[in-house]
């Protein structure tokens, strides 16, 4: 870093400082949910550990500020990706969110028909009845309930005493339009005693068991008392048949239900009608509605007589309707109300989902891509928590993305970051696990001691091997990754998980053995890590910029046969850059273990050593610009993940826009990235002289190459 | 009636490099026409757009009067211009008479079959016609370079090349195998072709060529009647101010052995023997040059004595102490310099900076690290004070090697090797690629640190400049010392070249006496 600013420099630390001050402002008025708050420094005061919280603000800022000055025009061009890539993200959304109106045509719903009248029919198939004998207030002796039948419907009869104890014994009859017995019982036998122990549970009951109807037209149940007239007791009957009803409903009965457009059906409904028979002059109020408050069915209902011809037709019931009738949930309900019914007859009503017209289906999306992207783009911001959450996301990711800037610095592409967070966390974790009685200002310091030395060890390894055996060193950290990773598993689920735990993770770490907490929102917590990620930033500045050793790995990192013509140990170098960045990785498992889980779980991070490549790679392998774009990158999962639980989005798709706008991202960095070695191999520059200078090289070179 | 003809041909490249401005070029039937310049002057741009691998910005191409626009290399060759690379486009597993057929017979019609014995014919009759001699039945791998390039003009005037444009032919050529290389140029001429030749080396455009073009800074500076005009002249028109092309070198009496090198040897991986059983010594105040072809061992002679490669047998010894075996570091701090010999691949790591590239041997001790903190004003200083010293033209020590041109490159790593206060100089091809400004000076500081004690080893593929420079000189063949010569102007070329090719040897006794 140069602190003998330029005219250039300071225009790019004032663009860097406005830029962060809006930055901070922006999540300050967001976390804090200023919006709402009428006093906003009380709203801030409030929060607990705020001035923690604005101190962690400010070094967002910071990293703002530095990301602006050390890449200069390029930090544009970063920005100018990471914009179109969201941009994209949304038209992906908007595509997924295409059939978002859908929602309207479908769901379960109900309908039902109300009346003060009489109905002509009291029952339909599947439905029973009740009443009560020699009741005082409307004494009767007998029980007439009226439906409508087909021919060649097979119908069962069943009359019962609601309450057994009361003696009543039953007898039934089915009697045509002419008053004609059709058929008759009065005992319930065992066997429908057992088939229909709903309703029949003593054969003092009467049931008639598939009856035939022998003509369409409209029957009459007689229900009386067998023996004793004068008791007092409550009965049932119920008519129930296979057949569908040729009059599906019945004023005030039970309401039908069925679903429009089930997802995933070969032929789903999309369309209903039912019948019923009205009485001429009968007021009847239609009543067709989303079953449940949160389905969003758009209903429209229609009447239709015998004939054919539409009555009387309703698409959205007004808010008055909503408030009087408790069935409608929503205008989107539909319903014909005091409908005065001309005749005695039969009548259709026809449910059906509201058609979509374009520009709900337009409205519709757009709306559900704003409200998913809302969450996308302002969700970690939208609480404290959230905030919280994206800040130790952060965390991880910069200290991975450190870890990883080294190695690539030396042009060592090393992806062991994986295995050395697993083996980091794991050590760790067992010293927290294991001495939790001694003193934390002594313990915490050993964990992460040893954490960043299991780290070193593991990155010394493939440093070694590549250093000696000449070991190709992306294959040998994979192979290594595999190896800790399954050594992590097998120690958590043989070792560490109590007996009696339902899934394999160790116990709570003590108190004595987690990084103290810094902020605590909600016993969700920031911990010292913040200090630890400040001090490594730092350090790997330090060692790249202005070290011996930092030099040396940028010299490899340059051109490595350029290092060693000038004397650089570039085996020992290698090893080196890449144990160092095994121990920064280390810490970043131990800030896992002691700081945010509190506890070894069985996985701990996946692919998130390869995330801190992408963070790497978007801040050209620079530790001051790291802190920015693993920032950025945490804030994107952070917000995908918000989009996912908050939106109608399914999580595979989220998953598939992250991914591309990830994609998009990693790929600027990638074309700098090869762009980088390009010149680094052959030497363009800004003179085309370079050119020919390469090819002066004879032929015959290649006898010693 | 010029045969073909281009004009305001203006190139500018993606990158915004202007590389071709306005330029003019107009070329006779029948004659050989030189086009100089330096590097970077816009030569090679020029000649790939005459063959179609680059397309003018703007600009118009006549051949024979007629407007013609070469859209690819198929095409330049269908019009009869034909082109022969610096690096040739063999195959090096195939026999030459199958490299010259194959260009043509890429329309296999019948299969994928060559007819061989048709091929070598033509071959034959070819080679007889034009005076190049070729083995048709060789494999390219096992024949000399100056084989390959015959093999190469072959190829063109197989598929019917008019207009033969030879890319820098001489630069991998010895000077027996040049002089066989213009005698056919002449051959080629008498048969009706018309040949553009490239070259930097003025010497040879005298020689050789009836018209010059000069390029300069993308521009053509003019065309002139090569019997008008002398190297003096086209030197200043390619430079565009007076050029110097003697140095000064004062006689001075030669001093203690600094570099004593005994039996060194080096066998590579697969056991072929490059370096064979070398013994020399490098005195003060002297410069020992290495004369040889390319691939004689030179640059495995450099990369044993300056610790990139471990040799086979032997010993080095630099002011008494034995330097081999410990790696570049341990030799450097024996005070021995090096100028490598591809500063592209080992001289500067072209993403750092000009600051950093100029402290690779010195980074890791005061005054550059103090208490293990690199001190950037130390490293800032020593840039600024390099940059001034040695003329290099850059704004800046904190801008990448990348952004600066060949010439000034090269300028950086003899800076950093002449400044680390070196008891022996390993000047490998100190001027490769360099223009003819920076030549000048770099061999004037070769000559003045020579004066002042300096040893230096200097390896060069070109015959002049070691004959100028050295003095003594040394003659390597097939990883042989073969001759160790005094530099006295009784010394020709030619016998040089005896040596270089291994006609010759010198007897032992004088070789030891000269050592």
């Amino acid at each position: 870093m140069n602190l003998h600013f330029s005219a250039s420099q300071w225009r790019l630390l004032i663009a860097g400082v406005a830029l962060a001050a809006l930055v901070i402002g922006l999540i300050v008025y967001q976390s804090f949910e200023l919006a709402e708050a009428d006093n906003m420094w009380d709203a801030i005061t409030g929060a607990p550990d705020w001035q923690n919280i604005l101190f962690v603000d400010a070094l967002i800022g910071v990293s703002v500020v530095l990301f602006i000055l050390e890449l200069r025009g390029d930090s544009m061009r970063i920005l100018l990706t990471v914009g179109m890539a969201l941009l994209f993200g949304f038209f992906m959304t908007a595509f997924f969110n295409l059939d978002a109106a859908d929602k309207f045509v479908r769901g379960n719903f109900e309908v039902r028909i109300l009346s003060d009248d009489d109905s002509p029919v009291d029952l339909s198939y599947e439905q029973d009845i009740s009443g009560a004998f020699n009741n005082p207030d409307d004494p009767i002796t007998e029980g007439r309930y009226s439906f409508l039948g087909a021919e060649g419907d097979k119908v069962t009869i069943l009359a019962y005493a609601i309450e057994p104890e009361s003696g009543l014994d039953m007898q039934v009859a089915l009697l045509d339009e002419s008053g004609a017995v059709v058929a008759e019982a009065t005992e319930a036998d065992r066997r429908v005693q057992k088939q229909y122990g709903d309703y029949v549970q003593s054969e003092t009951d009467a049931a008639m068991r598939d009856v035939v109807l022998p003509a369409d037209g409209l029957y009459t149940i007689l229900a009386q008392p067998e023996g004793d007239t004068e008791l007092q007791a409550e009965f049932g009957v119920a008519l129930l048949s296979d057949h569908d009803s040729a009059a599906g409903l019945i004023y005030n009965g039970q309401a039908v239900e069925d679903i429009f457009n089930r997802e995933g059906d070969t032929d789903p409904l999309k369309q209903v009608d039912y019948t019923f028979i009205g009485g001429e002059g009968d007021t009847v109020t239609l009543l067709a509605y989303a079953k449940r408050a949160n389905v969003p069915v758009d209903l429209e209902v229609i009447l239709y007589d015998e004939a054919g011809n539409k009555l009387a037709e309703n698409f959205d019931a007004n808010d008055e309707q909503v408030e009087a009738y408790e069935e409608l949930k929503s205008t989107r309900d539909s319903i014909i109300e005091s409908f005065v019914l001309p005749a005695t007859a039969s009548y259709r009503i026809h449910v059906q989902p509201q058609p979509l017209d374009l520009s709900t289906k337009l409205d519709e999306t757009l709306d559900e891509t704003v409200h998913a992207y809302d969450a996308f783009l302002l969700g970690p911001l939208s609480k404290l928590n959230r905030w919280m959450d994206w800040q130790r996301d952060a965390i991880t990711l910069i200290m991975l993305g450190l870890a990883i800037a080294i190695v690539f610095r030396a042009e060592q592409f090393s992806l062991g970051a994986e295995g050395q967070l697993y083996l980091g966390a794991l050590v760790a974790g067992v010293i927290g696990l294991s001495f939790g009685d001694v003193p934390r200002a002594l313990l915490v310091p050993i964990a992460l001691f040893s954490a960043a030395t299991v780290g070193f060890l593991w990155g010394l390894l493939p440093g070694a091997l590549k250093a000696y055996l000449d070991a190709n060193e992306l294959v040998s950290t994979l192979m290594l990754n595999t190896i800790a990773v399954k050594f992590y598993e097998m120690v958590i689920t043989d070792q560490l998980t109590p007996p009696d735990a339902g899934f394999s993770a160790s116990d709570w770490i003590p108190e004595n053995g987690l990084l103290a907490p810094v902020i605590t929102v909600e016993q969700n917590s920031i911990t010292i890590a913040i200090y630890i990620l400040i001090a490594l930033i730092l350090f790997s500045w330090l060692l790249i910029q202005r070290t011996p050793l930092g030099y040396e790995i940028r010299m490899i990192g340059a051109n490595i046969k350029f290092a060693d013509y000038g004397g650089v140990n570039t085996k020992r170098t290698i090893m080196l850059a890449m144990a160092i960045s095994g121990a920064v990785a280390g810490l970043a498992g131990a800030h896992l273990a002691l700081g945010v889980h509190r506890k070894l779980l069985l996985t701990i991070s996946i692919g998130l050593a390869f995330e801190g490549v992408v963070v790497a790679l978007l801040a050209r392998n620079n530790p001051l610009v790291v802190p920015f774009t693993g920032l950025l990158y945490a804030y994107l999962r952070a917000g995908a993940q918000i989009m996912e639980r908050e939106a109608n989005i399914s999580a595979e798709v989220v998953r598939i826009i992250q991914a591309v706008v990830i994609l998009l991202i990693t790929a600027e960095a990638l074309v700098t990235f090869f762009q980088q070695r390009q010149v680094r191999r052959r030497g363009s520059g800004g003179e085309s002289g370079d050119k020919q200078d390469r090819s002066l090289t004879p032929a015959e070179g290649g006898v010693h190459g | 009636m010029a045969l073909i003809e281009a004009t305001h041909i203006v190139k500018i490249y993606p990158n915004g490099v202007l590389a071709n401005d306005q330029v003019y070029l107009s070329v006779e039937k029948g004659e050989i026409h030189a086009l100089v310049g330096e590097n970077g002057a816009g030569k090679s741009t020029l000649m790939k757009i005459l063959y179609g691998l680059e397309h003018p910005t703007s600009g118009e191409i006549r051949l024979r009067d007629q407007l013609v626009e070469i859209h690819n290399p198929q095409v330049a060759i269908d019009m009869g211009i034909g082109m022969v690379h610096q690096n040739f486009m063999l195959v090096d597993s195939f026999t030459i008479a199958e490299n010259i057929a194959l260009g043509r017979e890429s329309t296999l019609a019948a299969g994928l079959t060559l007819d061989r014995q048709k091929a070598i014919r033509d071959t034959q009759e070819l080679s007889k016609q034009y005076g190049l001699f070729v083995e048709p039945n060789a494999r390219v791998e096992a024949v000399p370079v100056g084989m390959r390039q015959r093999v190469e003009i072959l190829k063109a005037l197989y598929r019917g090349a008019e207009i033969l444009i030879l890319d820098e032919p001489t630069a991998v050529l010895t000077p027996r195998e040049t002089q066989d290389l213009f005698t056919a140029v002449r051959n080629l001429v008498d048969e009706g072709k018309t040949v553009i030749f490239i070259t930097h080396k003025l010497r040879e455009v005298m020689e050789i060529s009836d018209r010059v073009t000069v390029m300069r800074d993308a521009r053509t500076v003019g065309t002139v009647n090569t019997a008008a005009t002398n190297e003096r002249e086209l030197a200043r028109m390619m430079v565009g101010r007076e050029v110097f092309m003697q140095v000064d070198k004062p006689p001075v009496e030669r001093g203690t052995p600094v570099l004593d090198v005994r039996g060194l040897t080096y066998v590579n991986e697969v056991g072929r023997t490059l370096l064979r059983d070398a013994s020399f010594t490098c005195y003060e105040a002297e410069i020992l040059g290495i004369a040889g072809v390319e691939g004689n061992g030179q640059t495995e002679l450099v990369e044993v004595l300056t610790g990139l490669r471990t040799a086979s047998a032997g010993e080095a010894y630099v002011d008494g102490t034995s330097v081999l075996g410990h790696g570049p570091r341990k030799i450097r701090e024996a005070h021995v310099a090096h100028i490598p010999e591809d500063r592209l691949t080992n001289g500067v790591a072209l993403t750092a900076s000009i600051g950093d590239n100029l402290i690779v041997d010195r980074y890791y001790h005061p005054p550059v690290t103090q208490m293990g903190i690199l001190d950037l004003n130390t490293i800032r200083a020593n840039s600024a004070d390099m940059i001034e010293q040695f003329n290099i033209l850059a704004p800046s020590g904190d801008l990448p090697v990348a952004s600066l041109s060949g010439g000034n490159m090269q300028k950086v790593v003899v800076a950093r090797e002449l400044s680390s206060d070196p008891r022996l100089l390993i000047a490998a091809q100190p001027t490769r690629g360099v223009d003819i400004g920076a030549i000048e000076y770099i061999h004037q500081q070769l000559v003045d640190q020579r004066t002042n004690g300096l040893a230096i080893l200097l390896i060069s593929a070109d015959l002049q400049e070691v004959m100028k420079l050295s003095d003594r000189i040394m003659v390597m063949y097939e990883g042989e010392i073969v001759a160790v010569l005094p530099n006295t102007p009784d010394l020709t070329e030619d016998k040089l070249g005896l040596y270089m090719l291994g006609a010759e040897r010198q007897p032992t006794a004088e070789m030891e006496q000269n050592r």
